[in-house]
């Protein structure tokens, strides 16, 4: 964990979106921020999460307002579909520069 | 890690999932096999009805294509909408072929209306420099590079025939053998691919009902 009080240098650091910065969830919104929806099935062979992990991460952006999970039924069988929400869009696009900036600026 | 995450890369790798199923290598190569097919019907039958008794053997294929890619690949695969850029692409792929398609019909009947002055040579080549043209097309807007391999197969196969045929070795401008070799390779790589993926993706993933996931 940063501590921004320990070096003013890493400060930016601190600002990195927590929820985006997760390496399973920055590759699932990567690839949600590339199309403009994909079933649970896609997302899985895509990632290579199991189930239950992608489920938890879904969970976590969901409840951070950037994606959309829209539960239906195909028949019989329960279809899943998630798609980012322009919030989700808007963060992303944020993340992607701060952490440009931050990398940027890191003394070599 | 020293690789780049790239979007470009990431969209490439999501349409390249969702049509990577072999079925389409597959269907191809049942088109090109009428290629080989046809010289033999056409001398019992005619050019009109060898070319008809294929409809219903391409409707055939493109009905089981279907039937497996529901039934086999999507639940294993699942279901993605494209992004804009993709959508624009395909779109911009889709008037290309259009106008490709437009040459081939123009060029076709400017060689049957002079007929006697176009040699056969010079229209089977030209024809294998349009195929090879339309796969090149499309293997740049699609990101599909075994494309590129197949109109070269294609290109090969109207040159290599003719070749054959001038040189007494093949019979029917030598297209039996060379769109048969063709149509071989499209559906042997096409049934590998598909094998690949129903192997490594052995049991299709049963979504989980929410309150369990």
């Amino acid at each position: 964990m940063v501590s921004p009080q320990a070096d003013p240098q890493l400060h930016p650091l601190a600002d990195i979106d927590q929820v985006i910065h997760a390496p399973a969830r920055l590759m699932v919104l990567t690839y949600l921020y590339v199309v403009e929806s994909a079933d649970y099935v896609f997302l899985i062979r895509l990632t290579g999460l199991t189930w239950g992990n992608l489920a938890t991460h879904l969970a976590k952006l969901e409840e951070a307002g950037y994606i959309a999970i829209n539960k239906e039924f195909k028949g019989k069988k329960p279809h899943t579909t998630i798609s980012l929400t322009k919030q989700g869009r808007s963060a992303f696009r944020e993340y992607k520069k701060s952490l440009q900036q931050v990398l940027d600026d890191l003394p070599d | 890690m020293s690789q780049k995450i790239s979007l470009k890369g990431a969209e490439r790798k999501v349409f390249s999932t969702a049509i990577n199923d072999g079925l389409w290598d597959i269907l191809l190569g049942c088109f090109f096999l009428i290629f080989a097919l046809a010289p033999f019907l056409s001398t019992r039958l005619g050019d009109f009805w060898s070319s008809v008794v294929f409809l219903p053997f391409w409707l055939l294929v493109f009905l089981i294509v279907q039937w497996l890619r529901k039934h086999m690949v999507t639940p294993r695969v699942g279901v993605v909408k494209f992004g804009q850029a993709r959508r624009t692409k395909l779109r911009k792929f889709a008037v290309v072929m259009l106008a490709v398609n437009v040459i081939v019909f123009i060029f076709g009947l400017v060689a049957a209306m002079s007929f006697g002055r176009v040699t056969g040579q010079i229209y089977t080549i030209t024809l294998g420099l349009i195929f090879l043209i339309g796969f090149s097309v499309a293997a740049y807007f699609l990101d599909f590079n075994r494309l590129y391999f197949y109109g070269l197969l294609v290109g090969l196969s109207f040159l290599g025939g003719e070749w054959l045929w001038a040189r007494g070795y093949a019979s029917h401008h030598g297209f039996p053998i060379t769109f048969g070799t063709t149509a071989g390779i499209m559906i042997l790589v096409g049934l590998a691919v598909f094998v690949r993926l129903l192997r490594d993706n052995p049991a299709p993933i049963e979504e989980i009902p929410s309150e369990e996931a």
